[in-house]
């Protein structure tokens, strides 16, 4: 169990308790139930929710899954700097923002998933892990040795560079297509 | 590659057969019970308190059902490892279904989450709807005990509300861990939370003991919608003044439309007149009867697993291969297997809890009982299984004879557990292609066929090695050349046809090792072209049917399984066999 990590796991709760949330608020809200306020309130929590826990963050080792189009979310959760990088004040962030959500029967569920997932960032937290954003690795090009300087001057058959040196004609042998020597 | 509907008809028919026939039986149970909450009369009075709510409730709880019951048993590994050997009970079309177990388990899995959200949705509206609609005439009816009773003291202070609540947070934990980017990085979270699926089980049994919804009993003595001369018509309810002052959120408005009264009873009830007042009474649980039988059978097939594998193996040799492979051979009594079976090893010392699935590289036959795996060193587990071998192995620098080797540390070994592999020996050609460490299965394979290969249906073997270091292809280097050599010496040279591929090269090796020289000359540098190679092997066996087995990266087993499903102009099938191990 040593190499766990939490905070992988919290981030799934995390964004399916912010899509929980969405959900009963719009449902409550275009119902008109009582208390509406509390729906529309999940509304925009559930929103800021998902879009914090869009982006996964980079595992200590081994590659990572990036999902779908994360890494425009990415570069603004990043310039948040030690706000979204640390794991306590996102356990405190989405038990705080889960609270209000508790008081009406349609987003209560939401509540509860989120203080779960509060609860195993609150652990990841403990276990020191951190959110690191994925970067985008700039493609190498493959160089090309070193050695390659240009392209041939003359058509195959080639004899190699040191040959090029020596008497063209060894042992005696009569090439049938004359091969110019540089 | 025009798609030919004869390949894909014998590769994917059978797969969407099944797939159609299960979401017809979920359509048609989920409608059958819709209707019947909606026009049966023994729910009358009930669905005039509750409305769809009702319908919709119970329809998805149906659902729920045979889901909650069919999800257990694919994962009934030994009894699918049984149907799998046992030639006469399952044709090859049945066994190839089972390729796609876990698939159907995910599926059934899937289902349940959606149905469930449906499920409590629908009842936290029938909550509401208990606690509006409070009928005073049938009050045993109800669920609730006075009017405008709060909704949430029906959702947890019941055994129904209750045990459902924590049934969701259970459903929601098991969800989350289950996506596949966790599975595949962090497996464990994943294992631990899919076992509290014991706790939903025992929590479900109690949910649907709770009976909060009745129906009538006595049908025949009131009919509903009767004439009852000595009580004022339902129409002419009226609320008292001072209890709608108290409610006003939960006033009654006249009640909703009356659903409309099936045509004989509209006709009698104004002349029928009622004998007595209706009875309700609970359903029987029949959520019981579903889920037990599959329940039970997952358990006694966890303890017969348990039972199994309770004795340790006994190690007779660890031999370290080049890019970190660890080959260990070992013996157990009563232990038999089948070439492309895969063992769950557990080693207590390593860690207490884990226990990771490898396949078998060499199963024991009559003369010889050494079984063995080869593990590729990856992750932690494997590490420190790694190091304690290795840590023993050195101890002893000469080879020891076996009841010395006892200091090895303590390994146990569940299974053996069926997978598609096994079915290559059971076709005329086979082409199985492997990436990397992927080559196990067809190790055993290979080695069964060195054995004895007369008496098996395979007639020509196409080996396909794909690997990114040279070194890798040490591990079965012998092996494959004594397989060549022996077929060789038998006159059937064109028995196996061997290529390796390496994929990734920096140019400077390129050979395999100086003695393995049949080996050297079928080694080719560069990825395989796909399309080439099947038109090669459909021109060599025209008009017949071949295995296609493929274990490796998903990009090779994608690009295989659409090869698979195209035409080619010599008449050959290619049959694609594959089964996802995360």
């Amino acid at each position: 169990m040593g190499q766990i990590e939490w905070a992988m796991w919290a981030n799934e709760q995390a964004l399916a308790a912010g899509l929980i949330l969405l959900t009963g608020g719009i449902v409550a809200v275009a119902g008109q139930f009582k208390g509406w306020y509390f729906a529309a309130y999940s509304i925009a929590a559930g929103v800021l929710v998902c879009l914090l826990e869009y982006p996964r963050s980079k595992r200590k080792k081994g590659s990572t899954m990036e999902r779908c189009g994360q890494k425009y979310l990415t570069a603004v959760v990043k310039l948040l700097g030690p706000l979204t990088r640390n794991y306590y004040i996102r356990a405190i962030l989405h038990a705080a923002l889960a609270v209000p959500a508790g008081f009406l029967l349609s987003t209560i569920l939401g509540t509860v998933c989120l203080g779960i997932a509060s609860g195993i960032y609150l652990l990841a937290a403990v276990r020191g892990e951190e959110w690191r954003p994925i970067e985008q690795k700039p493609r190498e090009r493959p160089q090309g040795g070193g050695t390659m300087k240009a392209p041939p001057s003359n058509p195959p058959p080639r004899p190699p560079p040191d040959a090029r040196r020596k008497q063209p004609e060894l042992g005696g042998q009569v090439n049938p297509i004359p091969v110019e020597v540089e | 590659m025009a798609l030919s509907w004869r390949s894909w008809l014998a590769n994917e028919g059978s797969k969407h057969l099944f797939l159609f026939f299960w979401l017809s039986l979920n359509v048609w149970l989920f409608g059958k019970t819709f209707l019947l909450y909606n026009q049966g009369l023994q729910y009358y009075y009930l669905h005039q308190m509750l409305g769809l709510g009702l319908c919709i409730s119970r329809a998805s709880a149906s659902v729920l059902n045979l889901n909650c019951c069919l999800v257990l048993l694919p994962m009934c590994r030994v009894l699918l490892a049984f149907l799998r050997g046992s030639q006469k009970v399952a044709s090859k079309k049945t066994r190839r279904l089972l390729d796609k177990s876990k698939t159907f388990h995910v599926t059934c899995g899937v289902t349940i989450c959606i149905f469930s959200v449906l499920h409590v949705a629908a009842h936290l509206v029938n909550a509401l709807n208990f606690s509006e609609n409070y009928n005073e005439e049938f009050v045993t009816l109800n669920a609730a005990n006075y009017r405008g009773e709060d909704p949430r003291k029906l959702l947890f202070a019941t055994i129904p509300g209750l045990t459902g609540v924590i049934m969701v947070l259970v459903l929601f934990l098991m969800c989350t861990a289950s996506t596949y980017a966790i599975r595949v990085s962090n497996y464990d979270i994943f294992w631990y939370t899919h076992n509290l699926f014991f706790v939903f089980y025992m929590l479900l049994m109690l949910h649907v003991s709770g009976g909060v919804l009745k129906y009538q009993t006595n049908l025949e003595e009131h009919p509903p919608g009767c004439f009852n001369p000595n009580k004022t018509l339902r129409q002419n309810l009226t609320v008292p003044k001072a209890l709608g002052e108290l409610f006003p959120d939960y006033t009654t408005e006249p009640f909703p439309e009356d659903p409309p009264v099936p045509e004989p009873f509209a006709q009698n009830s104004f002349t029928r007149v009622c004998s007595e007042e209706p009875k309700f009474q609970s359903h029987f649980p029949e959520t019981w009867f579903w889920i037990s039988g599959p329940l039970c059978l997952y358990c006694v097939e966890r303890l017969y697993r348990y039972i199994r594998s309770n004795k340790p193996v006994t190690i007779t040799s660890v031999i370290s291969h080049p890019s970190n492979v660890l080959e260990v051979r070992m013996v157990k009594d009563d232990f038999e297997a089948r070439p492309g079976q895969y063992v769950i090893l557990h080693c207590p010392r390593v860690s207490a809890l884990e226990s990771h699935p490898f396949t078998l590289t060499m199963c024991p036959t009559d003369t010889k009982a050494t079984f063995g795996v080869h593990l590729k060193v990856v992750g932690d587990w494997t590490e420190r299984f790694r190091d304690l071998l290795l840590l023993h192995s050195n101890q002893d620098t000469e080879i020891l004879p076996i009841f010395q080797q006892r200091r090895y540390p303590k390994l146990y070994v569940d299974g053996p557990f069926g997978s598609p592999f096994e079915e290559s020996l059971n076709y005329e050609v086979s082409l199985c292609v492997a990436g990397g460490i992927g080559v196990t299965p067809f190790a055993s394979v290979l080695n069964t066929l060195l054995d004895g290969w007369k008496c098996y249906k395979l007639r020509r073997l196409y080996f396909i090695w794909v690997c990114r270091d040279i070194e890798s292809f040490r591990w079965f280097a012998d092996l494959l050349c004594m397989l060549h050599n022996k077929l060789w010496q038998e006159n059937r040279p064109d028995y196996i046809n061997i290529q390796l591929y390496l994929s990734q090269t920096d140019g400077i090796q390129k050979i395999i090792g100086e003695k393995y020289q049949a080996l050297n000359s079928r080694l080719l540098i560069g990825r395989p072209r796909w399309k080439l190679l099947f038109d090669d092997i459909a021109k060599c066996n025209r008009r017949k049917t071949i295995g296609v087995f493929c274990c490796g990266p998903n990009k090779i087993s994608k690009i295989l399984h659409k090869l698979s499903n195209s035409s080619n102009s010599y008449g050959t099938r290619f049959e694609y066999n594959k089964e996802s191990f995360s």
